[in-house]
């Protein structure tokens, strides 16, 4: 679903992504863990066509991202690190323009109002305005309108920066819930927890690299720690 | 500790590379302005020299004629020009440069420069006093709007307070620094335009305008504190250093290009002129009622005790002559009174304009210390006019002591040289700032109230986060 | 999917109260600056409807005295027989020559406040027409005025700015814009549907006051010629608008703050619409300096010294290239009148070439400063707006050659009767030259306007070209 092939980025002299190989496969939630400026957001901007490769290709459902921006944009939901909406307008707005966006025309109000109950919503939180959201409310809108688009693919960057316990687990429940609908998940991440609780495979990056994937199945989370810390010694 | 926040201001101000670019333009244009605003005084001025003389000559050298022929053909005024119009040119452009002085009639000035200029004239002239009181108040606001503002978003600010900063230190050291990289600019500036100066005039007028010069200097230093302390103040309020930006420059915007024109209409509204016509319908109307005649007479038969005009042992027509003269110049100062105090009641609550906005002003001052106000020209009007009645006096007075046994009465050079040739020097600077008062009170009262307000922002309002 | 953007610009100008403020103020502003147009114009009709009666008045009086006099009920007394040429030509009959306000005056008040827009002739010199000014203070002048073409030229793409310079930035300094290009549009969708939509509004609204108030201060929408004028009206408005968006597009095309746009955008403001109109002032001067109009007064004295010596002579000479004014073969008498108008067209030739130079000069700054017009989409818009309202410079040039021709022709018909002494009659009254006004033709108009709209066709198509150039390389991330 989500292939990289030899995915390079420089800016001039410096490299910021060496050629990366990669694929998710739907159903399949992949941590992408490392350092700030390791290059977890470097690969998902190259997925998303906000910055072009510098060698190698980013393949979205087996289309070239760079060849078809628009198409490929169809079919992936992106729910960044700062989560911002239009602040003075209500949830339900929000959703709806993007959702219309995503749709190419408007979408069924009952359809957007059963989303917003998927991801629990607490009734009625739709009609207040943005500014009056968590965190955590505000993911759960941008998840509904990954629901709403019914992307095939999820890219999210650090999802659970600034999320309380609570909420975080109300994520986790949701992303595991998208999994097993067969959405393929990118997530870049801090949260070894959540890496290895909701994770099926990891990847250590560093400094543009790679270092390792591992099956989260294979290891415990103490190993997971100390693995990553090895990795980022040198 | 004040100093040392105003030498990292200068600092982070000099690395600015929007502020280098600014300020580059706002030089090269104060300069370029300076050096316009010379060119074209030294050249004027030549001019109207050269045209005094000139007509001063054309009197004394009009040959015998007839004094009534003489009076008739009159002399010129041309307005004088002061060198600190080099700085603001005022009004200038929209007051005439000549008035021809002749028997019965007061002319009204010709010549307005404005009409013989291109239409993007009116866009608006680049003078010294418009870079000063338009463009220097953007560069304050790009040096200041994010003083507080942007330093809350970097994060520095609650880093700078935790250092143990007291707040008024702060605002201070940033006043200071603000103030301190302006001065870099205007400084330069300032002696340009006093080499200018003195290149202008010569070392008599350069001194008397020295006064002036001094009094202009303090009114533009007010003018730019009130600006830093109004940006200051929006700076430390403002929500964010976007917000803060906006609502200076709608502040400018007010200020420079709203204000003259919203106050220059109400002063209109509420201080009615008449139309040219009107005003000329009146004139006439009672112009044509003329002098009485008869009470004249009467009155010159009793006081010589004789019978008949003829009898009189001097000439009638001289006197018939002054007593015209004179009723025509009792109707001309009613009127062009009435006239002119209209107008200068429209300044004066122009003046008062800067209650609200400080360029009303600074603009009224720098004006009147230019020599380029209203209040000037009338003065010159007024001086021309004097000199009008004094020379037609002098020939109506030949006229009628004129022996009555000549048939034809001519004057000759010595007649025409027993006038004193026209001589006028401006008003003492004492004389404008009591014109002043106003704008001299408000601009102090803004620099006053504005560096409180950015003091009180800085110290009570002034929130880390 | 742009009409998608579009409505849901209008959603977030509704809800962060934006909308209501741009509102009020261009109704404030648009309804304050046609009251200010509307009350000069009112003013300018009084005064011209006061100039005719007076006319009208004299004129009875002036047909009265003739048949009084020529019925023997009243003696010619007085310094002037008021059957002279000289007199009537010269004062009795002197006619107003008045240029009323084009029917779009309200809309810009131009140059019509430094201009006259009547004259009183006489048989003089024309000098002593010419320089005939209304009454107002110079500080006033100096200040301008605050009239549609001011809130258009000026404050219009201020509101423009204001509503366009965060376009983008926001979105980015919001979190917004990642969402947004992670959906299936383009950058250049997204900016054109806000700029339709802002866009939009903004024109919508100045064209909707401005027709208000044109119809509330009595604009006569029943001739052409003001649908032709309204026509290019909105044709230079949208070209302006379309200018100023794409300058903002253009800036949030590097990427930067919204603070950093604001700046930028201002500085291109100011240069645009302040400084290069002073600038170009400056250059057009330096390079064709306008004489001074006080060598002319001390010329014009020169020759006048010159002329009065000649005085009889020039009369005898005058007479021998007109002998059919000779009554009866006699020889020229060299009466005050007579000699002192000889005398005044002598000054005038003598005079005329040094006016020709001035003109002239002043003319190669005019056409310099037009051709300097095209750089700046401010001086353009101001162009266009005072030829269609009917208060340019060109119109009164327009008006101005009228005047001078039919002074000629008012000269032609009363001089040889001065110097031939001939006395008028009541019934040469009807036969006395008359003036009426000849407005400038629609094709004039549309000429002139025509070409600076074309100008700004191309300043705002280049803009707008490089600007969406621009966005397709703009960083998303902030």
């Amino acid at each position: 679903m989500l292939q990289a092939i030899d995915l390079t980025k420089s800016y001039g002299a410096q490299t910021a992504l060496q050629p990366l190989n990669l694929e998710v496969k739907p159903g399949e939630i992949f941590c992408l863990l490392g350092a700030n400026g390791a290059g977890k957001t470097t690969t998902i901007n190259l997925f998303l066509n906000f910055i072009e490769p510098t060698g190698g290709r980013a393949l979205i459902n087996g289309l070239d991202v760079v060849a078809n921006p628009l198409e490929t944009k169809k079919h992936i939901a992106y729910i960044p690190e700062q989560v911002s909406l239009y602040r003075n307008l209500t949830g339900f707005e929000n959703l709806d323009y993007f959702a219309t966006l995503a749709n190419g025309a408007a979408v069924d109000r009952g359809l957007l109002l059963g989303y917003l109950r998927e991801v629990d919503l607490p009734a009625g939180a739709e009609e207040r305005r943005v500014s009056t959201y968590s965190k955590g409310m505000r993911q759960k809108i941008v998840i509904a309108i990954a629901m709403a688009k019914q992307a095939k693919a999820l890219l999210l960057d650090e999802p659970t920066s600034g999320l309380d316990p609570k909420a975080s687990n109300e994520f986790s429940q949701l992303i595991r819930k998208l999994a097993g609908q067969g959405t393929a998940i990118l997530m870049a991440t801090h949260d070894l927890f959540r890496a290895k609780e909701d994770g099926s495979r990891v990847g250590i990056m560093r400094q543009g690299t790679l270092k390792q994937v591992l099956n989260t199945d294979e290891f415990g989370h103490a190993d997971l720690e100390r693995i990553y810390l090895e990795h980022m010694h040198d | 500790m004040i100093l040392h926040i105003a030498k990292k201001e200068m600092l982070e101000m000099r690395q600015d590379g929007r502020f280098q670019i600014a300020a580059a333009i706002v030089m090269t244009l104060l300069c370029v302005s300076l050096g316009i605003g010379w060119q074209q005084y030294v050249s004027i001025n030549r001019q109207h020299e050269q045209a005094r003389a000139e007509t001063r000559d054309q009197w004394l050298t009009q040959g015998k004629k007839n004094p009534h022929s003489a009076a008739h053909y009159g002399v010129y005024a041309f307005k004088p020009k002061s060198p600190l119009s080099l700085v603001d040119r005022g009004a200038d452009n929209y007051t005439g440069v000549a008035v021809w002085l002749e028997a019965h009639k007061q002319n009204e000035f010709k010549y307005k420069p404005a009409r013989d200029a291109n239409t993007l004239a009116r866009f608006g002239d680049l003078t010294a006093s418009s870079v000063l009181q338009l463009l220097i108040p953007l560069l304050v606001i790009l040096m200041s709007f994010s003083a507080f503002a942007g330093e809350r978003e970097q994060g520095t600010l609650r880093l700078v307070l935790s250092m143990g900063v007291p707040r008024p230190t702060l605002a201070m050291g940033k006043a200071l620094g603000i103030a301190g990289g302006l001065g870099m600019l205007l400084v330069p500036a300032a002696i340009v335009g006093s080499a200018a100066l003195v290149l202008a005039s010569d070392t008599g007028s350069f001194v008397a305008n020295l006064p002036r010069l001094g009094w202009m200097t303090l009114s533009y230093l007010l003018y730019f504190v009130a600006f830093i302390g109004i940006s200051l103040t929006v700076s430390a309020l403002a929500k964010s250093a976007r917000l803060a930006l906006v609502c200076l420059l709608g502040f400018w915007i007010f200020n420079g290009l709203a204000a003259p024109r919203i106050f220059s209409d109400l002063s209109r509204t509420v201080y009615r002129t008449p139309s040219s016509f009107a005003f000329s319908q009146r004139m006439d109307a009672d112009l044509k009622k003329g002098f009485d005649e008869n009470g004249l007479k009467k009155k010159l038969l009793a006081q010589y005790k004789v019978a008949t005009i003829e009898e009189l042992p001097i000439n009638y027509a001289g006197i018939s002559l002054k007593a015209g003269e004179d009723h025509g110049n009792e109707i001309y100062d009613k009127q062009y009174g009435e006239l002119w105090d209209t107008f200068e009641a429209q300044n004066r609550l122009q003046q008062q304009g800067g209650l609200v906005a400080p360029l009303m002003a600074i603009r009224s001052v720098s004006m009147g210390l230019s020599g380029t106000d209203f209040a000037q020209f009338r003065d010159f009007s007024v001086a021309a006019e004097k000199y009008r009645r004094l020379f037609i006096d002098v020939l109506n007075a030949d006229i009628t002591r004129a022996p009555k046994t000549e048939t034809a009465h001519m004057g000759d050079d010595k007649l025409w040289a027993s006038v004193p040739a026209f001589e006028y020097s401006s008003p003492d600077v004492g004389i404008v700032l009591s014109q002043q008062t106003w704008s001299l009170g408000l601009l102090a009262l803004w620099a006053l109230l504005a560096s409180l307000a950015a003091g009180w922002a800085a110290t009570q309002r002034l929130r880390a986060e | 999917m742009i009409a998608t953007i579009a409505k849901q610009e209008w959603r977030l100008l509704k809800a962060d109260r934006t909308l209501i403020a741009v509102v009020l103020l261009m109704a404030t502003l648009v309804g304050y600056s046609l009251y200010n147009g509307s009350s000069w114009v009112a003013f300018q009709r009084q005064t011209l409807a006061a100039a005719e009666a007076e006319q009208g008045e004299r004129m009875l009086k002036l047909k009265g005295i003739l048949v009084a006099i020529e019925d023997g009920r009243m003696e010619p007394k007085g310094f002037q027989d008021p059957r002279s040429a000289g007199a009537i030509g010269g004062t009795s009959a002197a006619p107003y020559l008045a240029m009323p306000p084009a029917p779009l005056a309200t809309l810009a008040i131009g140059q019509s406040d430094l201009y006259p827009y009547y004259f009183k002739l006489n048989l003089r010199s024309k000098q002593a027409i010419l320089a005939n000014d209304e009454i107002e203070n110079p500080t006033n002048l100096l200040a301008g005025r605050f009239d549609l073409a001011f809130v258009l030229v000026y404050l219009f793409p201020l509101l423009v700015l204001a509503l366009g310079y965060n376009m983008i930035s926001a979105e980015r300094e919001q979190g917004t814009l990642l969402l947004a290009l992670s959906q299936p549009i383009t950058m250049s969708q997204l900016v054109t549907g806000k700029v339709l939509l802002r866009g939009g509004l903004l024109l919508g609204l100045v064209i909707g006051f401005t027709l208000i108030g044109a119809l509330v201060t009595g604009v006569d929408l029943s001739l052409p010629t003001v649908w032709m004028r309204l026509a290019l009206w909105i044709g230079m408005m949208t070209l302006y608008t379309g200018f100023w968006f794409g300058l903002a597009i253009l800036v949030n095309g590097y990427g930067t703050s919204s603070a950093t746009n604001a700046l930028s955008l201002a500085g291109c403001w100011l240069g645009l619409v302040l400084v290069l109109p002073s600038v170009a002032n400056l250059i057009a001067t330096g390079m064709y300096p306008v004489p001074s109009r006080v060598e002319m007064v001390q010329a014009m004295r020169t020759a006048g010294k010159e002329a009065q010596t000649k005085g009889s002579v020039l009369l005898s000479r005058y007479m021998e290239d007109h002998p059919e004014l000779m009554p009866g073969g006699e020889k020229p008498q060299a009466d005050f009148a007579s000699l002192s108008y000889a005398v005044q067209m002598e000054v005038d030739k003598k005079v005329q070439p040094i006016l020709d130079h001035f003109e002239e000069q002043v003319d190669r700054q005019q056409s310099f400063v037009d051709g300097f017009r095209y750089l700046s989409p401010a001086i353009l818009a101001q162009s266009a707006i005072n030829d269609l309202a009917g208060t340019s410079l060109g119109r009164y040039k327009h008006f101005s050659r009228q005047v001078d021709s039919f002074f000629g022709a008012w000269q032609s018909y009363f001089l040889p009767k001065v110097f031939s002494k001939v006395k008028l009659s009541s019934k040469d009254v009807a036969g006395f030259p008359v003036y009426g006004y000849q407005e400038e033709t629609d094709g004039e108009i549309l000429g002139r306007v025509g070409v600076v709209l074309a100008g700004m066709l191309v300043l705002s198509g280049l803009v707008l070209v490089v600007a969406y150039g621009r966005l397709k390389r703009v960083s998303v991330a902030a």
